[in-house]
């Protein structure tokens, strides 16, 4: 299986290069038959790849010891979907894995389009299949998942030695989290890939038109869903198994996978200004290149051992390859550019300075210095190491100080920005739509002054997230009130209606208010708690409203772990709450000692209970317990955040048509439309 | 019997004296013990919150329970020992650096190149504010040219024409 696997990855590699080169070749004599060959063979290379993961995964669940990659990720007792989820442990089968997910959107992206955009495509496929190209070269020679265990004989011929049982699988991945947290991730990753591929294209090619902008745009929304989803289920994987009661400490490998993201995020929005006003093309072209190419260094941080961090599982001397395929990268985008920048002209010029244009413009500004801000603390230990020859550390307070201010503004604009008008925006238009949201705000913060609140981020999260809830909350009251008068139907029908009529900015709306809640979430942060304490059977600890009592502890066997575990009882006023379990688990096959965190979370807060071990001075137990107040708002944004985005994709319904003062809505298809009928359009 | 009564309630007074010279000392020795066990376990949790685990986590040293860490213990038992020899602050950080190297502060002090790290997200905001205002001339002035240019000579002539003589 494993020469089968081996051989399957060739051949994707060859189908690879044959689609790079006859896709030139198609786009220089435009032969249509040269266009489908490439097509095909960029296609093939997805069932290839394909055949190589089912291989390597065969090779898991058969415990085949004599593959160097399955002895090093897993053993027989490894559980069923630990055994799936061990191919993106390492280097070499998370870059199989990353070449797979790469495979399945250009699969998508060739096959979806075949019959559309003839123009377009060919060069679509290039730059995807030149992409794949490099990752199956990495998969081929630089980090081959499907290396044998072998000793060579006096004779110098190789016996294959198959070990007894696997190292296992990193504790640290061993949670449920983990099956699903890396692959979002690295959907997020692949996919911000085929954005890349068609801006190219439209570019390379000049192609006529904004068509391509609306493609780039899906596919971009699609690849930034997953990255969110993957950088919250992250946060929550460090949260429930790191055991520092943290979601987010700024480490490189977490700023690695907010990068591209806030840079998506910048695309989304400018790209229309693209679509309705043809401005900002040359923008949003280099947002999609530095989206892509934030991705690959994201990569290379990741794998190079560039920046120390614990998440950087996968440390090898892969990163050079990765910096000249970043280079490689640059120089094609500066050149793709420089070529062809007339063609990048707007089509239109700003009215006015009070307006969504320009609101878009620094909704940009303020979400690149974020980018650029993490960057640079993420960077400047390399940077220091290079200049003054001294390795140091940027830490969290300094990611917190930037930061924080610049995602307070941006939230600010989250509230502005779908107040104000396109082209201009009256004075009168502001006063009316600003006064009671700002208001609001307004009020909000003075009774939790009057409260108590002393903080000031958490009062100026809080001031910000009421303003731009209610701003939310009045953009569907008035489109539901009109659709409300002019059909007759009640308030809440009109609102599914509204919706539905503008899916994009109505899914976009949801996905502020996620955006809200999740600050209110990191807002909660200000307010942790913790106490630390020896603990013996009987004794008691206090945190906030909560007591803790130690009922027992014991030791559970289990053929993966043997694990130390406190049986706690949790109190609040004098009445028993739940029992918690925090564990440390002694992991057999690598030798390797984690905990696993025992967390009772409500919607206001989170008791956060961890087995810190044994004390050495007198080997009795200690428990860390925390109190996070907000932390569930995180997750729960998460999920609004998901569904808002679903919503934005799926398509708009045509706009309905209904008379004025009647009741029923009346086909769109009816002829010429007679005085008193109305088109309620959707619109941004 | 009186007198007896009276050196036996001044030697119980002064027993009930002593006594509560010992209680008071006892109590006042309860409360100073903990307040000062209490301060330097304070000032050392600052300490430790001023330093990174140099295990490789990437977590403050304060809040490093990374289980299997190799060197966060020892390191917060230093920081203990050193605070309980009334080592002052700046030195305690400067052993460390000597010992672990720089990367064990959490942040460099502000000075020299290391002032850059503040200096350049400040260089970026700015940098990116004028090339904002620069689009946002440009399009403005460019949008004058083009209203000016979209009425032509003929156009003029036409609305002259239709709105007929002058009063």
């Amino acid at each position: 299986m494993d020469i089968f696997g081996s051989f399957a990855l060739i051949l994707a590699l060859i189908a690879a290069v044959y689609a790079v080169g006859v896709g030139i070749a198609a786009i220089r004599t435009r032969n249509p038959l040269l266009t489908k060959s490439a097509r095909n063979a960029g296609m093939a290379v997805f069932v290839l790849v394909s055949m190589s993961v089912v291989s390597l995964e065969y090779l898991f669940f058969t415990n085949n010891f004599s593959m160097a990659y399955v002895a090093e990720h897993s053993n027989r007792d490894l559980p069923f979907f630990y055994k799936f989820a061990a191919l993106w442990a390492g280097q070499e089968g998370s870059l199989l894995f990353w070449s797979w997910l790469l495979s399945i959107y250009a699969f998508l992206a060739l096959f979806l389009n075949r019959r559309k955009h003839p123009e377009l495509m060919p060069y679509v496929g290039v730059v995807l299949a030149t992409v794949q190209t490099f990752f199956l070269v990495l998969n081929n020679f630089v980090a081959t998942p499907f290396q044998i265990l072998g000793q060579a004989s006096a004779g110098g011929a190789l016996t294959v030695v198959a070990q007894a049982d696997g190292h296992g699988l990193n504790p640290l991945l061993q949670y449920p989290e983990m099956v699903i947290h890396p692959p979002m991730l690295y959907l997020g990753y692949t996919g911000f890939t085929v954005p890349f591929a068609f801006a190219m294209a439209a570019l390379l090619g000049r192609y006529p038109g904004e068509k391509w902008i609306h493609i780039t745009r899906r596919w971009t929304m699609v690849a930034w869903t997953f990255q969110s989803v993957g950088v919250l289920l992250g946060a929550h994987w460090a949260y429930a198994v790191l055991g520092w009661g943290g979601y987010w400490a700024w480490d490189p490998v977490e700023n690695a996978s907010f990068l591209p993201w806030i840079t998506a995020t910048a695309f989304l929005h400018s790209v229309m200004m693209q679509e309705k006003r043809g401005m900002m093309k040359v923008w949003n072209v280099w947002l999609v290149f530095v989206t892509f190419m934030l991705c690959i260094l994201g990569t290379l941080l990741t794998r190079s051992g560039v920046v120390s961090s614990v998440h950087a599982f996968a440390q090898s001397s892969i990163g050079t390859w990765f910096t000249c395929f970043l280079v490689f990268i640059l120089i094609a985008c500066v050149l793709a550019f420089w070529k062809n920048r007339d063609y990048l002209r707007s089509d239109n010029q700003l009215d006015s300075l009070v307006s969504r244009e320009s609101s878009f413009l620094f909704n940009n500004l303020v979400l690149l210095a974020g980018c650029f801000a993490v960057l640079w603390g993420t960077l400047f230990p390399v940077i220091s190491e290079w200049v003054e020859g001294t390795k140091i550390s940027v830490g969290a307070p300094f990611f917190n100080k930037v930061t924080i201010p610049i995602a307070l503004f941006l939230l600010f604009l989250t509230g502005v920005g779908p107040l104000l008008a396109w082209r201009k925006t009256s004075y009168d238009s502001l006063k009316r739509n600003f006064a009671w949201p700002m208001a609001g705000g307004i009020a909000a913060g003075v009774i939790a002054l009057v409260f108590g609140l002393r903080y000031i981020y958490p009062l100026v999260c809080l001031i910000m997230s009421v303003f731009v809830t209610l701003t939310i909350a009045a953009e569907f009251w008035r489109g539901a009130r009109v659709i409300s008068a002019r059909s007759g139907t009640n308030i809440f029908a009109s609102t599914g209606q509204l919706v539905m009529r503008n899916t994009r900015r109505y899914g976009g709306y949801i996905v502020h208010f996620a955006i809200v809640v999740i600050f209110i979430g990191i807002a909660g942060q200000a307010f942790n708690r913790d106490v630390q304490q020896e603990m013996a059977v009987g004794s008691r600890m206090t945190i906030g409203p909560y007591t803790i009592v130690c009922q027992n502890f014991d030791e559970v066997k289990n053929p993966n772990y043997d694990s130390e575990r406190a049986t706690l009882e949790i109190l609040r006023d004098g009445k028993s709450l739940m029992m918690l379990y925090p564990e440390r688990r002694f992991f057999l096959a690598s030798q390797v000692t984690e905990t696993m965190v025992a967390i009772q979370s409500t919607p206001l807060r989170d008791l956060y209970v961890v087995y810190a071990g044994r004390s050495p001075e007198t080997n009795r137990p200690v428990i860390h317990a925390y109190l996070n107040p907000l932390v569930k708002c995180i997750w729960f944004g998460g999920l609004i955040l998901v569904l808002g985005t679903a919503l934005a994709l799926i398509p708009s319904r045509q706009p309905v048509i209904v008379l004025r003062g009647a009741t029923e809505a009346l086909s769109a298809t009816g002829g010429p439309l007679p005085q008193s009928v109305g088109v309620a359009h959707g619109d941004d | 019997m009186a007198m007896i009564e009276s050196i036996a309630g001044a030697q119980s007074g002064r027993t009930r004296l002593k006594r509560s010279v010992v209680l008071s000392t006892l109590v006042l020795s309860l409360l100073v013990v903990p307040l000062a066990v209490a301060q330097q376990s304070d000032r050392a949790k600052a300490l430790s919150m001023r330093m990174m685990c140099v295990c490789g986590c990437h977590q403050i040293l304060g809040v490093c329970n990374h289980v299997g860490c190799t060197y966060s213990h020892d390191m917060l038992k230093e920081i203990d020992a050193r605070v309980g020899r009334s080592e002052s602050d700046d030195l305690i950080v400067q052993n460390f650096v000597q010992e672990y190297g720089a990367a064990v502060i959490l942040l460099p002090a502000a000075k020299g190149f290391y002032l850059w790290i503040w200096l350049m997200p400040i260089v970026a905001v700015i940098g990116g504010i004028v090339v904002v205002r620069f689009a946002l001339v440009h399009w403005r002035r460019k949008a004058a040219e083009v209203s000016l240019s979209r009425v032509s000579a003929d156009l003029i002539a036409r609305a002259r024409r239709e709105m007929g003589p002058d009063e």
